[in-house]
């Protein structure tokens, strides 16, 4: 269970990114988070696993204040929650599977993985979960020689290696083209469904949204707009949302 | 009508401020000019051109090559003073096919020009005409070049000599001509040992401030250093444990090392006691591990700690046993053909073992800091309100104390470092005026109005004036600063224990000035410990890169002697200073996806440079390693010049006897290998990026 509460955030320069934002996620739910760019999705997401440190408002996940957590005890929260990311985040210049490996960084003794020691354990488990996300042949190849669905995949790939409980995915499809792009959101609905692990995605599109969210959060400029059922959002919904101009737009 | 003359007013006026500026710059130009004593006088001046045109003629004969030569001698006899009689001088006799001279007149007073004429010379030989007294000390005349024929004519003119009564003086020719091929010159030969030994300096400088400068260069990264931040009373409670760290370390741990030390020089106990140490830990950890104690609990803590402490014990008594077989090695390894192998693993044994204690009780400050720092953590969470502030005050007078102290026995050390204290002072006063404004005016937010914090700033200038002074009188800093001296050595009782009076003062400030900081922090706001450390590496980088390898090489020389060891220690830490910032802006310049990336996932700070930040930044520490390397190549060859080594010290001494020719085979070396590193390292960056 994920408890966001009076979430606050205001950035060095004075912009707020999120205002009191409050809501609570249950275990197992697949859950989509939409807004125009710039109304504070990131934050949100960064926030839960405090790579932002939030301005005001406590987030309790099962029963542990994250955001009063030390430096330590931060680190045990954050090897149970993935992260990908938008811009897929891997090291260009290192193979597939130490990209994937750094998932298990959380697990492994600080010392041993320092001189790249990780357990026949720790590397079976690597291209099992590439092999998961279908791209065990790409293991060691550079990951920058990879397409960006692959290397979402890759980015999927390490996130598993943590055993996440919770995954957060900050537009995890906005540098893919569309085919791609569902084929990513299977792979994250396919986590949500057989494994049971909590998702909470931002995403662009209202159509893909309402094509994998249990529920959907929506953000305005830093304010809760909508929270509710996929089906829920009608026209004056959406107008409220994207602002008056906007047309949607079907991603097939 | 106001509207139109603004502007032309306006104009008028930034004209005037161009011409003022104009004049400005010339006077100022004019000023340079005279400091600099530029002066086209010396340059037209008719002897200096002459010596500048033999310099640089001789430098661009580079006496590169030599070339054996035979020779052979002609004599003719000349009497100063012309016989009454008239009789002709009598002359050596001629040999069939041998070369012979003669002179005309055979006889004169000085200054009488006499004309030698040569035949039957080697053809195109050298002649080489001198002049020897009755008392045997010849002296060179001239030198001519023999033609084909074997045939040469040239003028003398008499010496002045004293003496030789009525004996005959001899002209003597010698002609000289190369044989076989031309080979490479004495010179040539010392200046290649001497390029060999610079490129060498240079290579050593710089592959021993690398790693240094690695390291240093995570520190002055401010985009790393910025995400450390710690509750002030962690950081307080890590800072008044790093001295008994020290201690302890130094005083448990060390003995260990020395140990290892010990048994390595005995090879066999030196490879089986660290082997058995290390099967030990793997069993206790493993036996451990198998109690199976729940993440969080004491259990769990307790046996972290304890499996550390173990680690530190057996890691120092490894590199102590390392240490120990390097010297055994060097030993066995003396008067073989491996001698300079054995020397140099010798010479790091020995380096080990002179830094095997402070390396005990620096692992030991830092487990004991790190170890009480995560212990104490829980219970400080448990002040609140009051008691918050009043342990922020108490560990800040412990902290402020031993800092000041630490900034006493520094001040102790030479004069000019008294200036530490009291900078300490300032900036803790300044810290402590922030506070009490923002604990008095509620500041100190984000969103703070901009008038406070120009008012503060003020203030804290105020401040800062006020405590350099009352720290200046009270330290009596003008002993120091102004004469030059040490602190007096008078000391203060404080009951059983006796310090420097200067060291008690110091402390005094520091508690007092701890006691307010601390008191107004509190134990749990957030200290930037990350930053603080940024600061101080970039200042202390700065500092380096700003004094000249060569005057560090002026104090090398005095520490350890003449030679290239001291060229390689001044680079080595010029060297270190340079990529120490070049590196940490490559840091600075990293994708920070990456690196969030694996921060994300759980790893420690630790993993995530290695993981997230490491790969990518080798090509570019590559680059700038290779330019560092080429840097100190041109510089190895000048701090010779204060007696660094290398070729610089060669070029020297032959610049200071005149040896232009000698002079200009070392420029030329010098020239050659610069260029070729050159193009190398360039080649070799291009491929990298
Ligand atoms: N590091 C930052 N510093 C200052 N302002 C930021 C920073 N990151 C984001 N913002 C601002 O916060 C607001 C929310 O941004 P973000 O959470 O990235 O929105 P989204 O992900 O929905 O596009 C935007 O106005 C953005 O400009
Ligand atoms: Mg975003």
């Amino acid at each position: 269970m994920l408890k966001i509460e009076h979430l606050t955030k205001v950035y060095e320069n004075g912009v707020v990114a999120l205002r009191d934002i409050s809501f609570e996620v249950p275990d197992g739910q697949f859950v989509v988070v939409i807004g125009l760019s710039g109304s504070g999705k990131s934050t949100l997401l960064r926030c839960i696993n405090r790579l932002i440190d939030p301005t005001e408002g406590r987030i309790i996940w099962n029963g542990i204040d994250i955001t009063a957590a030390n430096d330590e005890e931060l680190r045990l929260i954050r090897r149970r929650i993935g992260m990908i990311f938008q811009q897929f985040n891997l090291v260009k210049r290192s193979k597939v599977i130490t990209n994937v490996l750094a998932g298990r960084l959380g697990y492994t003794n600080p010392m041993w993985s320092l001189i790249n020691r990780f357990s026949p354990h720790d590397r079976q488990m690597a291209l099992a979960k590439l092999e998961r996300v279908g791209i065990r042949e790409k293991a060691f190849t550079r990951a920058d020689e990879l397409s960006g669905g692959q290397q979402q995949r890759v980015g999927i790939a390490r996130a598993l290696m943590q055993d996440p409980e919770l995954m957060l995915a900050d537009e995890p499809v906005a540098s893919l083209d569309p085919a791609t792009s569902h084929s990513v959101m299977k792979y994250l609905e396919l986590l949500n469904k057989e494994d049971g692990i909590t998702i909470l995605c931002s995403l662009h599109f209202l159509s893909l949204a309402r094509a994998y969210a249990d529920r959907i959060i929506a953000l305005k400029d830093g304010l809760l707009e909508f929270d509710g059922d996929p089906a829920d959002i009608d026209e004056q919904r959406f107008k409220d949302i994207y602002g008056e101009d906007a047309v949607r737009v079907e991603i097939a | 009508m106001n509207n139109n003359q603004f502007p032309t007013s306006r104009g008028a006026l930034r004209k005037l401020l161009l011409v003022l500026a104009v004049v400005a710059g010339v006077l100022l130009y004019a000023y340079g000019w005279r400091v600099t004593d530029i002066s086209l006088d010396e340059t037209q001046d008719q002897t200096r051109q002459t010596s500048v045109t033999r310099a640089l003629r001789e430098l661009l004969s580079p006496n590169v090559f030599d070339q054996d030569r035979d020779s052979e001698f002609a004599d003719a006899y000349f009497a100063i003073g012309c016989p009454d009689d008239g009789e002709p001088i009598p002359q050596p006799e001629r040999a069939e096919g041998e070369p012979y001279i003669e002179i005309s007149p055979d006889c004169g007073e000085r200054d009488d020009a006499v004309t030698v004429t040569g035949h039957h010379f080697h053809a195109n030989a050298d002649a080489f005409v001198r002049w020897i007294p009755p008392n045997g000390q010849s002296r060179p005349m001239v030198r001519t070049d023999v033609d084909a024929n074997g045939y040469f004519q040239t003028t003398i003119s008499v010496p002045s000599l004293r003496g030789g009564g009525d004996e005959f003086h001899t002209i003597e020719v010698e002609g000289s001509w190369p044989v076989g091929l031309p080979h490479l010159s004495k010179t040539t030969e010392t200046v290649i040992e001497k390029m060999v030994e610079t490129i060498f300096l240079a290579l050593m400088a710089t592959t021993l401030a690398v790693p240094i400068a690695f390291v240093l260069s995570f520190f002055a990264a401010r985009n790393l250093m910025r995400q450390v931040r710690m509750p002030a009373g962690d950081v307080l409670i890590a800072f008044i444990l790093l001295p008994i760290g020290w201690a302890l370390g130094d005083l448990l741990v060390g003995p260990i090392g020395e140990l290892g030390v010990d048994w390595g020089k005995d090879l066999v106990l030196g490879i089986v006691g660290p082997a058995i140490a290390m099967v030990a830990y793997g069993g206790i950890a493993r036996a451990a591990a198998t109690a199976g104690l729940q993440e969080g609990t004491v259990g769990h803590r307790a046996r972290k700690i304890g499996l550390n402490v173990l680690l530190v014990a057996v890691i120092i008594f490894t590199l102590g046993a390392v240490g120990g077989i390097g010297i055994w090695i060097g030993d066995k390894l003396e008067d073989t053909l491996l001698s300079d192998l054995g020397n140099f693993v010798n010479t790091l044994g020995t380096l080990v073992d002179l830094s095997i204690s402070v390396a005990a009780a620096l692992a030991g400050a830092l487990l004991v800091s790190s170890v009480g720092t995560s212990l104490v953590r829980g219970g400080l969470r448990y002040f609140e309100g009051p008691a918050d502030h009043i342990v922020g005050a108490v560990l800040g007078v412990a902290s402020g104390t031993l800092l000041m102290a630490m900034m006493a026995v520094i001040a102790n050390q030479a004069a000019w470092f008294g200036l530490l204290p009291l900078l300490v002072v300032v900036i803790l006063a300044m810290q402590d005026l922030g506070l009490i404004y923002n604990r008095l005016t509620g500041a100190g937010h984000r969103d703070e109005a901009n008038t406070h914090a120009t008012l503060r700033l003020a203030l804290q200038v105020a401040v800062a004036v006020v405590a350099f002074y009352f720290a200046y009188r009270f330290l009596d800093s003008g002993r120091l600063i102004v004469d030059g001296r040490l602190p007096s050595a008078l000391k203060t009782e404080i009951g059983p224990f006796s310090v420097k009076t200067y060291t008690f003062r110091a402390m005094l400030m520091g508690a007092v000035l701890g006691g307010i900081g601390g008191w107004l922090l509190g134990i749990h706001r957030n200290f930037p410990l990350g930053m603080t450390v940024y600061n101080t590496t970039r200042t202390i980088l700065n500092a380096l890169r700003s004094i000249e390898p060569l005057i560090m090489g002026i104090v090398f020389v005095i520490w350890v002697g003449i030679g290239p060891f001291a060229g390689v220690l001044a680079l080595m830490l010029h060297s270190i200073a340079a990529l120490g910032k070049l590196y940490s802006e490559q840091v600075e310049n990293i994708d920070p996806g990456p690196s969030e990336a694996v921060q994300a996932t759980g790893a420690t700070r630790l993993q995530m440079i290695a993981y997230g930040v490491v790969p990518q930044i080798v090509p570019p520490y590559i680059a700038f390693t290779m330019y560092r390397w080429d840097i100190n190549v041109r510089m190895s060859t000048i701090i010779g010049f204060v007696g660094g080594g290398g070729i610089g010290f060669l070029l020297q001494q032959q610049i200071n006897l005149l040896r232009y020719r000698e002079a200009g085979v070392a420029v030329l070396a010098i020239a050659i290998v610069v260029s070729v590193l050159d193009f190398a390292s360039a080649s070799i960056r291009e491929r990298m990026i």
